[in-house]
């Protein structure tokens, strides 16, 4: 068994040391909103944070978080308490398919953790790595912004007449 | 009833819907049928007064959304339309992907439960409201009894009637509504009342999605459920001849392999198992045809069809040889459009569990209906017997029409008898899928003096998507009870029929539009290569917009006339293409002025005008777009800000074929394989974007497609106006190949090549 820390609850897994940290988060610890896009680093559709560093997971061995801190999407916020980044996501209306934004929102979580005021140019840097099919791009650097203005400590008001796609 | 109308027709019982319920769709059921239960969710205590909705207990709403949600907002807009008359706000709805069943089927196709073709909003924009109309009238019908008042004496608001000041959820009336008859053609809403159509708001999906909460195809799992990898001909279409399974039967967690039609999969428990395991199967296939294509000898087959081949001729008018006298000006170019993949981000997945007489599936495709005919098919069951769930999609682009992944997942769990889930890696989905058609095009244009356009010819050479498609669809959508064999002649004689008949639409459609001439001539050569093509977002207008509207502007600096002035002269009494280009000439010009190099072009397509103005600049041979203008008419924007998403996320989408994006062949195999070598637009590349959308009051038209054709024109025509550079091959590269080169040397400039042409 291999133990880590995800989303602050020590783990604890018997995955083989080599399986990446993404198929091990999403089907064994059953957290699915990191995606599968690319299997080779190249999209940012799996990126998690490794001790508050935004990381490519569809590459990283479990073997490397023993006893790391891995927070995922769904330790970032939720629908009922969202961060401001996933705050700022719905009011600049960002997703289309979606399903690389959770890699978008960690990639951006970590940016801001490491440089809370980047500029526009910091923002694009930062994102390159993560592709959005959908073309979202304008949107998702809006929303960086935003959050980065808000700040991360302020308090969030939730919105509950979300609906949701099942 | 005050006068409510009542069809019988409509009026058709579910037993299968708890509580029982009121059925009514778009009516492609029809008389005398009596349809299958619509695939809704058991609920307990709700009860549904449609296909669409089930109202539970407590006043919450189950919208059943006819379209697949593939990233395009069609939930959102269905939402809109069905809640702005229903009277319940968008948000409030409990969205859920509606299953296969007549009732779903798409007005454009017939009938056919498909997402496609930018169709959504302008098919359903009345019968979606119809719904929702007739829904609430049932809703005041049946409050107007309970309550012993006159349904004029009600009104409703958010999902709630209102009586004499007192406000009761439609859920209070609903088992009393089951009793009435469902009334139809209720009078809609004047625009004038519209609380949802027409404004922005958030997406109903957008926090879901910015949560990971949103669930797609890969998140869902089944007790006892296997990982399948498929492995399939490097070469498309490729048969099996043996395997080697022995190293692969060894590797950790594989529990078996089982051969499918298209190939050889391993099943095991985990995908990571799967995939590593699929890596040692040793396969030998034969070699088709396509086998001794690489990208050198392709072009050359399509070089040679070009200048060869007499083509299909398709919307012709005109005398050509007296537009051709008339000319004084004459522009002659060939454009070139690759292969393309899709790439959507989610790869393909599907869950499948074959038992003894029933089938279960999970999958998000553009047809649900059509999948669960080729389960049926491949089961010999009855598409009854095929329980469906559909799932939203993590991208699509055209690429889940086809559903391949669903009979692969079908035919290895019939081995297996387990819940068997399939994925599709990144390179499967690059190297072993389906593909936009490459094509080589000629376009020779002549105007006189004063920019009247007197001839135009246009020649395509290339595969047919919709052929393609057609062929694999048609077993999908023919009853059972026709032998495989059959279908298979039916589809290949089809096929056979079309050609030298009719030219296929979606291959030309484009290259003879938007601008009036005294006389054209569109060509079709057809070139069957064997790689499986399909629609890709936008379909033939993906490359003839490329084509028309280059040439367009190549005849504009040949007349040393304004390209902007040179269209509008040309546009006919076609007044909606006059004002988007007279909008964005506006942009074009101050971008002008204010010394940017800018590239202009329009197009229409489903029915939708878009033109585009693009800024770029080049620094060491690499094309930077800075600033994209688009102005577009969709007839009435039913979110405005969902129009201007599509028009954003279709030029990145569009931006990324035009500077990077190719699937070019080696030895009949793709060479790219994932996103290092298959490049897509990143952020980056994203240029500022403004989207200006015509106030119109027309009923609304696609939206989801007609941002991506102008795109590549407008930026090869900035290049130009940058470099002096004529880019007609895409992806658009200052480093040209060599046999660009050759070609180059030999006409060098648009005047010496027109000179040659005239």
């Amino acid at each position: 068994m291999i133990n880590f820390t995800l989303n602050g609850s020590p783990v604890s897994v018997a995955s083989t040391p080599d399986t990446p940290l993404l198929w091990v988060v999403r089907d064994e610890l059953k957290n699915k909103g990191s995606k599968y896009g690319c299997g080779a680093g190249l999209c940012g559709a799996c990126t998690m944070h490794v001790n508050g560093v935004a990381t490519r997971t569809c590459v990283l061995p479990l073997a490397a978080v023993v006893g790391q801190e891995v927070t995922t999407i769904e330790g970032l916020g939720t629908p009922t308490n969202p961060h401001p980044l996933q705050k700022a996501w719905v009011e600049h209306n960002v997703p289309q398919c979606g399903y690389c934004q959770s890699g978008q929102i960690m990639t951006a979580a970590g940016l801001l953790n490491s440089n809370p005021n980047p500029s526009e140019q910091e923002v694009t840097a930062a994102m390159e790595g993560n592709i959005c099919r959908c073309g979202c791009y304008g949107r998702i650097k809006d929303a960086v912004l935003t959050a980065s203005a808000i700040g991360n400590s302020e308090p969030v008001v939730v919105d509950s007449a979300e609906a949701d796609v099942q | 009833m005050n006068g409510i109308k009542v069809s019988r027709r409509d009026f058709l019982r579910s037993t299968g819907v708890l509580g029982g319920g009121l059925v009514i769709g778009f009516g492609m059921t029809g008389c005398g049928s009596e349809p299958p239960p619509v695939p809704h969710d058991s609920v307990s205590g709700a009860a549904a007064p449609n296909a669409f909705l089930q109202i539970t207990a407590d006043n919450q709403f189950i919208f059943y959304c006819p379209r697949g949600e593939v990233g395009q907002g069609i939930t959102t807009a269905m939402a809109t339309l069905f809640g702005e008359e229903l009277d319940v706000p968008p948000r409030q709805f409990i969205i859920k992907e509606a299953g296969p069943h007549p009732e779903f089927g798409n007005p454009e196709f017939g009938g056919v439960q498909s997402v496609g073709g930018s169709t959504s909003v302008k098919a359903h924009y009345l019968p979606m409201r119809q719904v929702g109309a007739d829904t609430r009238a049932l809703i005041l019908a049946a409050a107007a009894k309970d309550l012993g008042l006159l349904v004029a004496d009600l009104d409703t608001k958010d999902g709630h009637v209102i009586a004499a000041g007192e406000a009761y959820p439609f859920a209070k009336f609903i088992h009393t509504a089951m009793s009435l008859p469902m009334p139809i053609e209720t009078p809609l809403k004047p625009s004038s009342e519209f609380k949802y159509i027409g404004k922005s708001f958030p997406r109903v999906d957008a926090l879901s999605k910015a949560t990971g909460t949103a669930v797609y195809g890969i998140d869902v799992e089944v007790d006892g459920m296997e990982h399948a990898v498929v492995v399939r001909s490097p070469v498309a279409r490729g048969t099996l001849i043996d395997y080697d399974d022995s190293a692969a039967l060894k590797a950790p967690g594989v529990r078996t392999v089982v051969r499918i039609s298209n190939g050889v999969a391993v099943v095991a428990d985990s995908f990571w198992s799967a995939k590593n395991a699929a890596a040692l199967i040793e396969a030998n296939w034969d070699s088709p045809e396509l086998a001794k294509l690489d990208e050198a000898s392709l072009r050359d087959k399509y070089q040679s069809a070009l200048n060869n081949e007499v083509g299909e001729s398709a919307h012709s008018y005109g005398e050509l040889e007296l537009g051709w006298e008339k000319a004084s000006h004459k522009v002659a170019a060939e454009y070139w459009a690759p292969y393309l993949a899709h790439a959507p981000l989610e790869p393909l997945n599907a869950i499948a569990y074959v038992k003894e007489d029933s089938a279960e599936i999970w999958s998000a495709t553009q047809g649900p209906q059509l999948a669960r005919r080729v389960v049926a098919r491949t089961l010999d069951f009855d598409d009854s017997q095929v329980t469906f769930h559909s799932l939203q999609a993590g991208g699509s682009f055209g690429r889940r029409l086809v559903s391949s992944q669903v009979r692969e997942a079908t035919e290895i769990s019939r081995q297996t008898r387990t819940p068997i889930k399939l994925q599709w890696s990144r390179e499967d989905d690059i190297r072993t899928g389906w593909y936009r058609p490459a094509s080589l095009m000629r376009i020779e244009a002549g105007a006189d003096e004063e920019g009247n356009l007197t001839a135009w010819t246009a020649k395509r050479v290339g595969g047919n998507a919709f052929a393609a498609r057609f062929e694999t669809a048609l077993p999908g959508v023919l009853p059972k009870g026709v032998p495989d064999n059959v279908i298979d002649f039916i589809a290949g004689t089809a096929e056979w029929v079309f050609e030298g008949i009719r030219v296929d639409e979606s291959s030309i459609e484009g290259l003879g539009d938007d601008y009036v001439k005294e006389a054209q001539d569109i060509q079709h050569v057809t070139i069957d290569d064997g790689l499986p093509l399909l629609f890709w977002r936008s379909v033939g207008h993906s490359y003839t917009a490329f084509a028309k509207e280059s040439a367009i502007d190549e005849l504009a600096h040949q007349s040393a006339i304004d390209p902007v002035e040179l269209r509008l002269k040309n546009v006919g009494d076609d007044l909606r293409l006059q004002k988007v280009i007279e909008e964005a000439a506006k942009h074009y010009r101050s971008m002008q002025e204010a010394g940017a190099y800018v590239g202009f072009a329009a197009h229409s397509s489903f029915h939708t005008r878009v033109a585009q103005v693009a800024s770029v600049s080049v620094e060491a041979g690499k094309i930077k777009v800075n600033r994209v203008v688009c102005v577009i008419d969709c007839g009435r924007a039913v979110n405005p800000d969902g129009v201007r998403a599509q028009m954003e996320g279709g030029i990145v989408f569009g931006l990324g074929a035009a500077l990077y994006s190719t699937a070019t062949l080696t030895e009949g195999k793709i060479s790219q394989s994932n996103f290092h070598d298959f490049q897509v637009a990143r952020m980056g590349d994203a240029p500022d974007i403004e989207v200006v959308i015509i106030d119109s009051k027309e009923a609304p038209t696609g939206a989801g497609e007609p941002g991506v054709p102008p795109i590549a024109p407008a930026v090869a025509n900035a290049v130009f106006a940058a470099t002096g550079k004529r880019l007609r091959s895409l992806p658009l590269s200052l480093a040209m190949r060599e046999a660009d080169l050759a070609q180059e040397s030999s006409k060098p400039s648009d005047v010496t090549a027109a000179e040659a042409f005239a």
